[in-house]
Formats: structure tokens, sequence, C-alpha cells
């Protein structure tokens, strides 16, 4: 019976105890649990802020619309800002690094589970908020509320309160998970799993742990004085008394450049994994690619200053904010170098999860290119705050975790439920998203750059040229809100009715895959030991070993003794 | 945009140069990328096979970025500073008001943004709202200030976006090259009339600059003379209509 293979595999496939219902979920405080709340609820508020997108793309389908009144359109915009990044983009990212690194590592559980139970309650509490707002005041004070027009003075309802509130209580719970995650990374790792073996996403997953809780505080400082500005007659930020508007831009700016990074490096992960496991090759140079993510999330937040180039700041500042951003090309341009040379001499199979891998890359070249543009202090002069300025955004961030999370998604989908999602329609859905994309953005670039058309108005007027793009964008905000829609249906349809998967469907190198999919609570009962960067690569061939042996002796025994 | 000053020339330069960059840096990875797809795709028999990159590759690589990265700095620094760069009153512009001579001094006028409304102050005295009056080729100095929230003023034609924020100063300096309308519009959201919150500016020959900011100030005058003889007629009425004994009691009323 020594001969037997794994355990793990062993018992794949046998009928195993029913799952826990979702009471049980709810009070767990196992990380794939924690994970599961979140990235379900992130689902969710995809569709949301994709609503809220197609309603403000409505607005502005024909000039001077009067669709919306201009408060409501200020609503929509503010709750999309919300949505899309606290709610729908960083709780995938946490999410998905929270289920998957402690997998990939080995570990039987994170080291301080309770503070990420407690983490994803304070995130859920935070939608809660958010969209309890939504039945009275919401804030009208746009996507990054800026002081003073988020000051009492001009918005005296308590939607910015509620706001304040719900981001809040959502970066205070990622702040939580990122501890958790950073001490689990750091100590719970399988025997023989130094640095340099561990998965790329897991040590992303540190390092973005790492930056969370650098740019996180940052965030929730700048809050909590708004707070006390709009609530126990603070100054902070009221200019004449002391207070400086300007604060809050580099307090904020600081958290959203690294909550871009966050998003990015996430999605560059990612496609490693996935271009590695499709193409059959192992990372091209993995030490380059894991110094280029740390590269990025430090030179990315240090740029921050990069969306203060109409402020009034030193002019050397802005240089220095120059330098930072084009300093990223050099760790980007190796990402991106070291993951199209993964595919070299591979064999690729055109999954699902390789299709929206190679669509994220795709996109986070042209919003990143675009971003490169901006940069520059004198073109951001004329480019800043147009449309052209969103577009980019849109391309990098739309890439990183609405492409690069579909990608994870349909990947890492067989390990969290135990079933596939459906390739026809993740094709299908692949397609619908990417002509929407770029129907989207281009045109919005097109007519910022052209035209100056400005951001976050509710309306444009006649004869300044962008009629016509602007409808293209309208219609391509619909295709992308399909595309969307699409892959949701998908995912939801396939927890049930999906192919059974097997713990091992791709034939991965990365010990997620030796778990059970879905794991037991406990992940694993035989922690493996690693002994290269492709353990479960090494695990394969030792049975597929053992195997043959195995044969080779009972033909050996069979034979008559001549 | 269609530059019309010095300034918003070296900016589209800057541009223009940031998209070829662009361009280079999108077409060089999706070629890759999609090359890679096209032939590297796996069935009818194909197996991968690991390739190693020779060593010094990936320095080799991150120093062609570095130096790509670093044009790109000197160049951004080069027009950025250019576009800053003061640009002189030339002989067609305005050289003198109220018969002073200006002496290559540029001709400073203040901007205030306020929900939702541009308001400029001349020199005289004058002011409009909604629509800037500037001279051509003279050197504009505007002062921008802000009474409430954070504005961005932008006319991209003419001049860079700057912000006005409040408690604090800030200027831009341009030069209008050619007379003719030019359209602008807040950038930063400012609350409900935002989108509405434009600007045209009007670039006027330096005579016509001149008639121009008397006709403001006679204007102005005018109607404060007019407001100043309503209120004193509505006085009188007020006085004929309550009558003599009426001012005791109002100088009551007002002590206590």
């Amino acid at each position: 019976m020594s001969e037997q293979p794994r355990p793990e595999i062993a018992v794949d496939g046998l009928p195993r105890p029913k799952q826990a219902g979702w009471r049980q979920m709810v009070t767990s405080a196992d990380h794939k649990d924690v994970a599961k709340i979140l990235m379900v609820g992130s689902g969710g508020f995809l569709f949301v802020a994709a609503l809220e997108l197609l309603l403000m793309r409505l607005q502005l389908a024909i000039p001077e619309n009067t669709f919306m009144e201009p408060y409501t359109f200020n609503r929509v915009l503010s709750l999309y800002g919300a949505t899309s990044i606290f709610f729908f983009a960083l709780p995938l990212v946490i999410g998905l690094f929270l289920y998957v690194a402690p997998l990939q590592v080995g570990a039987r559980g994170t080291a301080l589970p309770r503070l990420s139970q407690m983490g994803g309650a304070l995130w859920a509490a935070g939608a809660v908020v958010l969209y309890s707002g939504f039945l009275w005041t919401p804030s009208e004070a746009g996507v990054n509320p800026l002081p003073p027009l988020s000051e009492l003075a001009f918005l005296s309802n308590n939607g910015v309160d509620a706001w304040l509130t719900a981001c809040g209580f959502a970066t205070f719970g990622f702040v939580l998970i990122s501890i958790d995650l950073a001490t689990t990374l750091r100590i719970d790792r399988a025997p023989g799993m130094a640095w340099r073996r561990a998965p790329i996403f897991a040590w992303t997953a540190a390092v973005g742990s790492w930056l969370m809780l650098f740019i996180g505080p940052v965030l929730l400082a700048a809050f909590t004085m708004l707070m006390i500005d709009r609530n126990y007659n603070g100054t902070f930020f009221v200019d004449g008394a002391g207070g400086a508007p300007l604060l809050w831009q580099h307090l904020t700016w600081i958290f959203y450049s690294g909550a871009y990074m966050l998003i990015l490096i996430f999605a560059f992960a990612a496609i490693a994994e996935i271009f590695a496991v499709f193409s059959g090759n192992p990372i091209f140079n993995r030490g380059a690619v894991m110094g280029s993510i740390a590269a990025v999330a430090v030179l990315g937040t240090l740029a921050y200053m990069q969306n203060m180039y109409t402020a009034p700041i030193g002019l050397g500042w802005k240089y220095f904010g120059m330098l930072m951003s084009l300093a990223l090309i050099i760790p980007v341009g190796l990402l991106f170098f070291n993951l199209i040379a993964t595919l070299k001499d591979g064999a690729l199979q055109m999954r699902a999860p390789l299709l929206f891998a190679i669509g994220a890359l795709s996109a986070i070249s042209l919003g990143l290119a675009g971003e490169m543009q901006q940069s520059l202090v004198g073109a951001a002069w004329y480019l800043k705050n147009t449309t052209d300025s969103t577009a980019d955004t849109h391309f990098a961030l739309v890439g990183g975790a609405v492409f690069g999370g579909f990608a994870a998604l349909h990947y890492w989908f067989p390990k969290i439920t135990g079933r596939s999602m459906g390739e026809q329609l993740g094709r299908i859905s692949f397609w619908t998203l990417a002509a929407g994309t770029l129907l989207a953005f281009v045109p919005m670039a097109l007519a910022g750059w052209e035209e100056g058309q400005v951001v976050d108005a509710y309306k444009f007027f006649n004869h300044t040229g962008v009629n016509f793009y602007n409808l293209l964008a309208s219609i391509g905000v619909l295709i992308l809100f399909i595309g969307v829609v699409l892959v949701l249906i998908n995912a939801v349809a396939s927890v049930k009715g999906g192919a059974r998967a097997g713990h091992d469907p791709w034939k991965g190198d990365t010990l997620e895959w030796f778990a059970l999919s879905p794991p037991p609570p406990h992940n694993f009962d035989v922690q493996p030991d690693v002994r290269s960067d492709r353990p479960l690569r090494d695990i394969r061939a030792a049975i597929a070993r053992r195997a043959r042996d195995v044969e080779e002796r009972a033909a050996r025994q069979s034979q008559p003794v001549a | 945009m269609t530059p019309h000053s010095p300034g918003t020339g070296q900016i589209n330069t800057l541009i223009w140069i940031g998209f070829f960059a662009a361009l280079i840096v999108v077409v060089a990875i999706n070629l890759g990328l999609f090359g890679a797809l096209r032939r590297f795709r796996g069935g009818r028999g194909r197996t991968a096979h690991a390739v190693q990159g020779k060593p010094g590759l990936q320095f080799r690589v991150a120093g062609t970025l570095a130096g790509f990265a670093l044009v790109l700095f000197v160049l951004g620094i080069i027009f950025t500073g250019n576009a800053l760069s003061t640009p002189k009153t030339t002989a067609a512009g305005l050289t003198s008001l109220n018969g002073e001579k200006l002496e290559g001094e540029p001709l400073v006028i203040k901007a205030t943004g306020q929900q939702w409304l541009w308001r400029y102050n001349y020199p005289n005295g004058a002011f409009s709202y909604w629509k800037l009056v500037i001279p051509v080729d003279t050197e504009i100095e505007m002062k921008l200030e802000s009474t409430d929230v954070v504005h961005t003023w932008s006319v991209p034609d003419l001049a860079p976006k700057v912000d006005a924020v409040p408690g604090k100063d800030t200027q831009v300096i341009f030069r209008a090259d050619a007379e003719g309308e030019f359209y602008g519009q807040s950038a930063t959201l400012s609350g409900q009339a935002y989108a509405p919150m434009r600007t045209t500016v009007e670039v006027v020959s330096p005579q016509r600059f001149e008639e121009f900011i008397k006709e403001q100030q006679r204007g102005i005058k005018a109607g404060q003379e007019a407001a100043e003889r309503i209120e004193t007629q509505k006085l009188k009425e007020e006085e004929a209509a309550e009558g003599g004994s009426s001012e005791e009691s109002t100088s009551e009323g007002e002590s206590e």
C-alpha cells in the first residue's frame, strides 16, 4: 500500500460531504470563505458599476441631453467611482489574493484568520452603507471628493459622510486582510518554499499586501480629517482657517495611485501564471518578473504627483512625478517582455483564461502607453481632465480588473467551485468585451485629445465637434455592459451546472492545484515538500515514476522464472 | 486642439512626441503578443520546450527601456520649459494702457472662479463675466483665484490648464497669436452647474481692447449711477410715504 499515490489525488472524484451553507460561510474565519464573500460581492458590484457607467453614457449619448438632472448625474458619478474601485476592483484583487496565495504556498490556513474575517465583515458593512445612502441622498462630490466641494458648506446633506464611511470601512477591511496575508506569506510557507520558488501570484499577493499597508492608512487619515471637518467643525481642508484644500489631493492621490498599481500588478501576476500554464513553459526569467512587480508597486505609488500637474505645487515636484512615471517604463517594459517571452516556443492552448489574459495585456498596453503620454508635464496641461485621460485610465483598469480579473476567474473557478466555466460562453463574452472596450474608449480618447472634452460633466454642447465620438462611446459601453453580464451569467450558471473539473484541470505547476477542488477547510491533508519553483510538476513526475516502477515490478513478478 | 499661442504650440509638439512614443510601445507589444499567439499555437503535435535567455539579456532590455525613458524625460523637460518661458509682447500688441507705457511688462488680468462662472478684472477697474477680452500679441499674466471650490481654468488653444484653489494664488502666462474667439471650459468637477461653467476668450486688436475696457468702465459707472439713483429715489419715496414723524422711530429701531 505504500505505493499509493498522494491521498489528495486518490480521493478526487469520490462523493464528498455536503458543502457548508451560506450561514456557515458568513461566520467562518477560513480564508477561502472570506475571499468568496469578497469575490461574489465584487461580481455583484461589477454589474452595478457597469450599470452606472451605462446610465452616465446614456446621458452623454447625445449633446445637451436632459435624460438626467445635473445632480442625479453627479450622484451616479460619485457612486460609480466608489463602486468600481472600492467594491469591485479592490475586493476582487484582494479576494483572489486571499483565496489563492495561501494555497499556492502550501499553507493550511492563514496566520491571523480573525483579522481577515473582520476585514470581510467591514467591507460588507461599507457596501451596505454606500447603497443605503442611495436611499436618501448620495454624495455629489465626484469620483475623488475634493474639498472644499466635499465640505459641509457646499454639500450639506449627509451623502458625503455616507460615501466616506462606506469607502473608509472597505479600506479598513482591506488593510486588516493585508495584515493577515502579509503575515501568512511571511511565516506559513510550506517547507522548502523559499521566495525564489514561490509562485509569482503569491509573491505579488505579498507585495500587494505591503502596498495596501502603506497606502490604506493614508486614505483613512484623509477620510477621518474630512469627517472631522464636516461633523465637528474641523478646519483640515478649509482655507483661511489654517487648513489646506491641497492636502487632500496629496493624501488621496497616494492611495489612488497605489491602488492603481495594486490592480496592475495583480493582473500581471495572474497573466504570468496563466501564460506559464497554457504555454507549457516556465515563466521566462521569474527573478526579473518578481523584481519588476515590486518595482512597479514602489515607483507607481511615488509617481502620485502625476495627478497634480495643474495644482499649485512646485515645478520641481511635477518633474519628480514625471520622473517616477517614466521610470515605470523599465519594470513595466520588463514585465511585458518576459511575459511575451514566456509564450515563445510554447504550445499554446487557446482556452478562455488565455484569451482573457491576452486581452488584458493588450488593453493594459494601450492604457499605460496613454498614461505615459499624460505623464509629460506639458502634455498633461492640455490632456489632464479631458476624456482622453479617462479613456487611458479605463483602458488600464478595465484591462487589469475586468479582463485580468476575468482571466483569473476563469482560471481559478474550477479550484473555487469544483466546476469549470462554460468555454463557449467564455469565448463569446470575451469577444463582446473586447469589442465593447475598444468602441467605448477609443472615441472617448479622441474626443478628449482633439476637442478637449472635459471629464465628469453631465452634458456636452452641440457644435463642439464631439457628438459622433460620444455616441460611439455610449454604444461601446452598452456592448461592454452586455459582455460583463454574459460573464456573470456564465459564472452563476457554472457554479451548479459546469462540468466537474477535478483537482487539476489545467495541469498547473503550483500547489493550489494539489489541493482538492474546492479545497477542504484545512487545505491539504499532507503539506507538500517543495524542491523547485514548479512543485506540482515534481509531484506529477514522482507519481508517474512510481506508477511505472509498480508496473515494472508487477511485470517482473508475473514472468515465469525461466 | 489648434494652438494659437507660443506656449500651446510647444504643448502640442510634446503631445505628438508622447503620442509617437506611445504608438511605438503599443505596436511593439501587440505585434509581439499576437505574433507569439499565431506562431506558437498548440495542437498539431506541437510540444513546449522552454527557452533560456542568454545571460545579460534582462540588463540589455532594461537598458534599452531606460534609454527610452530618459529621452522622453529630457524631451518632457525641454518642451515643458519652452511652454513656460514667457513670450514677450510684440510690437503689434498692446504697448500702452491708460496713457502709460507697459514697457515689456505683461498685462495683468485677474480671473476669479466661483460656482459657476468666471469673472475677469481688468487693470482700469473694468470687469466682465463669462467672456474674457484680451489684446492680440500681448503677454497676459492671469492671476487666478477661487472664492469657493477648486476650479480649473482651461482654454485649450491659448494656455495651459491651471487650477484656481481657494487660499492659493496661481497664475498662468500666455500670449495669443491670432484674433478670434476661443472656447474654454472649467475642467474640475465643481458642483451641479459644472458642465455649463464655460468661458470664451475674445482676442482683439489693441485699439479695440482699449475701447472695450473703456466701454466696460463707462457701462459699469452708468450702471452704478443708475443703481444709486434708484436707491435714493426709493429712500425719498419711503420718507414721503411715512412722513417726518416716523424718522424718530426709525432711528430708535436702528439703535435697538
